[in-house]
């Protein structure tokens, strides 16, 4: 059983929201992973005056908390900025582009790609219309009884090729602006592991290595959290 | 002849009083009138009482009075033989009594002729007022007559007609899987008529979509789903356009009197509804109660406003109906648009969705919850009457079939080219929607034709009886 982490973000303050995936209507044979879809829409609903609604797997550190998402990744001009565009949305051979006229202030969903696909594991959500209109057509079960390989994300990988109404509000962003690996277990991601300062730490496939375990590959990194909040950083 | 026969008017003269040319009067010779002039001539000194002074003087007239001429001559003779008309002194122009003047000739003395002149007179009293009510009235039919009264109807800002796009889905397979013979050709044409023949009544756009099987998709099902491409297509096309009214090939308009705007979108709220329990045949269970959902998506009736709504269908006995169907231009309709066709639900579900769209717009309502508050429905016989045939044989589903004597305004021959005959209930709605709305003119004839026909049927049954 696992809990993903959702944190909403409003001016400056941030609520944590653990939401249970037993809580959510899934079918027994679909991966729970799904569950997570339902969950940012009831953060929505608990949260309705949030704007921006950061979902962070439990396998992942916030290891910057002085960094704000408003400003560091939503803000318009930041956003643009940061936008990878004219790129394939899924790697590495995608036909579909991401559109190079968007404007920062209508995007509703950032998120950032590795060299394989999508990272599904760190995503912002804008709060409105559109993100209601995401999550249900993501949640659709006919996605969910087509059992895709990889589950939600290769779901949000078909969804965001092949309906244009949903890639015209993703921005692509560097991956070490919210999803830093810890380790490039396939080697393509060079660039993408975690240096300091990095708001984000990301323990993807830890579960899977052979020689260690997500809790020992996630030692270091809380020690180095509880120290900086002793000295007050 | 004349005095004047000298062109000067010095001396022929005689032009100031016309008494002196008329050559009847005292044509004995004397040619100067001495005395009583019939015309009083103002000034004393003339040319005519020089030239009497002057004949007085010299004893006789200054010309030559004698052999003047054959009418001269024989003028008395003439004159005498003519005929005569009772042409009264006091109807000529020069009359000064005008004793005539305002009697109506032949009624003269009867009491038509005293109510006649009274009615003449107020008329001339009020003349300014008859005018202006004249000229309204000219106004008024000049506005219908002319394509005046079109022009208003389709402007946006006082009629509003194009703001509405009719798109009628014609040439149905285009005669590729089937022959298209006279029949469907026929019941092609009735049908475009009647939408055109309403779009140009009203000033809505007609958009005749094409809608034979093409290799255009890259399974052959695929093709049939064309009504969401094509809505996309047309939404497009005319982007000042709110609404889109989607109509199949096998409808009818059987009521072209109505307006949409009268008929529907004056009062949305009204003439639809959004709770789907109202009338449920799939048993789509409603309003959504997952805990997870916000306020709206969980209300049976979303936020209750008018403006919200963004597609309008109707449900038969089997589900929705997508035969005749309105979508607004708004980014829920674009989105809508987008997912409705996916390939991944396209290929579990294409064999079991017989009726393509419909079934997956009906999964959407379904599942996703985000589509609910922004779809209304509207009763089934407010735009598409089903007829006799058509989810029930005896046509008398008080819901669902056409009604004549409600005059429903639209019939959809649904399913008709499965057992049915096509042609034949389009031709006899043709008739039946032409006899509805006959003018008062051929309602008279036909009124008269109709007591002759039955005074002869009841003549001959009497004879019968006899």
């Amino acid at each position: 059983m696992w809990q993903s982490r959702r944190t909403g973000k409003n001016m400056r303050r941030s609520t944590t929201f653990f939401p249970n995936e037993n809580d959510y209507p899934i079918e027994k044979t679909t991966p729970k992973s799904w569950a997570r879809i339902p969950a940012i829409r009831h953060a929505m609903t608990l949260y309705p005056y949030t704007t921006y609604f950061f979902y962070l797997d439990y396998r992942a550190l916030i290891m910057n908390p002085e960094l704000s998402i408003e400003e560091h990744i939503m803000d318009t001009k930041r956003l643009e900025d940061l936008m990878i565009t004219d790129v394939p949305v899924v790697p590495p051979d995608s036909v579909i582009k991401t559109f190079s006229h968007l404007k920062g202030d209508r995007i509703d969903f950032v998120i950032t790609q590795d060299k394989e696909g999508l990272v599904h594991n760190s995503f912002i959500i804008r709060r409105g219309e559109w993100a209601k209109y995401f999550l249900d057509a993501w949640f659709d079960p006919l996605y969910r009884s087509y059992n895709f390989q990889k589950g939600e994300q290769h779901a949000l990988e078909h969804i965001v090729q092949w309906h244009g109404t949903i890639l015209a509000k993703l921005a692509l962003i560097p991956q070490r602006t919210m999803a830093s690996l810890y380790k490039d277990h396939s080697g393509k991601n060079v660039g993408a592991t975690y240096k300091e300062g990095d708001f984000v730490i990301s323990f993807e496939g830890c579960d899977k290595e052979k020689t260690s375990s997500c809790e020992h590959e996630m030692a270091p990194f809380f020690k180095a959290l509880e120290s900086q909040s002793e000295t007050g950083g | 002849m004349s005095l004047s026969r000298s062109p000067s008017p010095q001396r022929g003269g005689g032009w100031s009083s016309p008494g002196l040319t008329t050559p009847y009067n005292g044509s004995s010779g004397r040619s100067s009138p001495m005395g009583n002039h019939s015309n009083g001539i103002a000034n004393n000194i003339t040319w005519a009482s020089a030239q009497a002074r002057s004949a007085e003087i010299k004893g006789y007239p200054s010309f030559s009075t004698r052999n003047q001429g054959f009418f001269h001559r024989h003028l008395r003779k003439i004159s005498s033989s003519l005929p005569q008309f009772n042409h009264t002194d006091s109807r000529s122009y020069a009359e000064k009594e005008k004793l005539g003047r305002g009697r109506w000739p032949l009624l003269h003395g009867t009491k038509i002729e005293a109510i006649l002149t009274r009615v003449g007179r107020i008329i001339w009293r009020m003349r300014l007022r008859l005018a202006i009510v004249l000229g309204i009235i000219l106004l008024w039919i000049g506005f219908y007559v002319t394509p005046l009264h079109r022009m208003y109807r389709r402007s946006p800002w006082f009629g509003g007609g194009s703001k509405f796009v009719i798109i009628l889905a014609a040439n149905q397979g285009g005669g590729v899987m089937e022959w298209k013979g006279p029949r469907e050709w026929a019941i092609e044409r009735d049908s475009v008529r009647n939408k055109k023949k309403y779009a140009k009544k009203w000033g809505y756009d007609l958009e005749i979509v094409d809608m034979s099987t093409k290799k255009r998709y890259a399974h052959e099902w695929r093709e049939s789903w064309e009504k969401v491409d094509t809505l996309r297509i047309t939404m497009r096309k005319y982007p000042d356009a709110e609404w889109f009214w989607w109509l199949d090939l096998n409808t009818f308009i059987m009521e072209p009197s109505y307006s949409l705007q009268s008929h529907m979108f004056n009062n949305l709220a009204k003439n639809t509804y959004r709770d789907i329990n109202h009338y449920n045949p799939l048993h789509i269970p409603h309003p959504l109660n997952d805990t997870y959902l916000d306020l709206e998506s969980r209300s049976p009736t979303g936020d209750n406003k008018t403006e919200s709504i963004n597609f309008i269908i109707t449900q038969d006995c089997g589900g929705f109906n997508l035969g005749s169907f309105f979508a607004k231009r708004s980014t829920w309709t674009d989105r809508l648009l987008d997912i409705w066709w996916d390939p991944v639900g396209y290929e579990q579900k294409h064999m079991q969705w017989e009726h393509k769209e419909q079934d997956a717009l009906e999964s959407m309502y379904r599942n996703q919850p985000w589509i609910r508050p922004h779809v209304a429905f509207f009763e089934q016989r407010k735009a598409n009457s089903f007829p006799p045939g058509a989810c029930g044989d005896r046509g008398d589903d008080p819901k669902i079939h056409y009604q004549e004597k409600d005059r429903d305004f639209l019939v959809n021959m649904a399913g008709c080219e499965w057992g049915r005959d096509c042609w034949g209930e389009i031709y006899k709605y043709r008739q039946l929607s032409n006899r509805l709305n006959r003018n008062p003119w051929e309602k008279f004839k036909d009124w008269i034709s109709d007591s002759i026909r039955s005074a002869r049927q009841s003549r001959r049954k009497e004879e019968k009886k006899s």
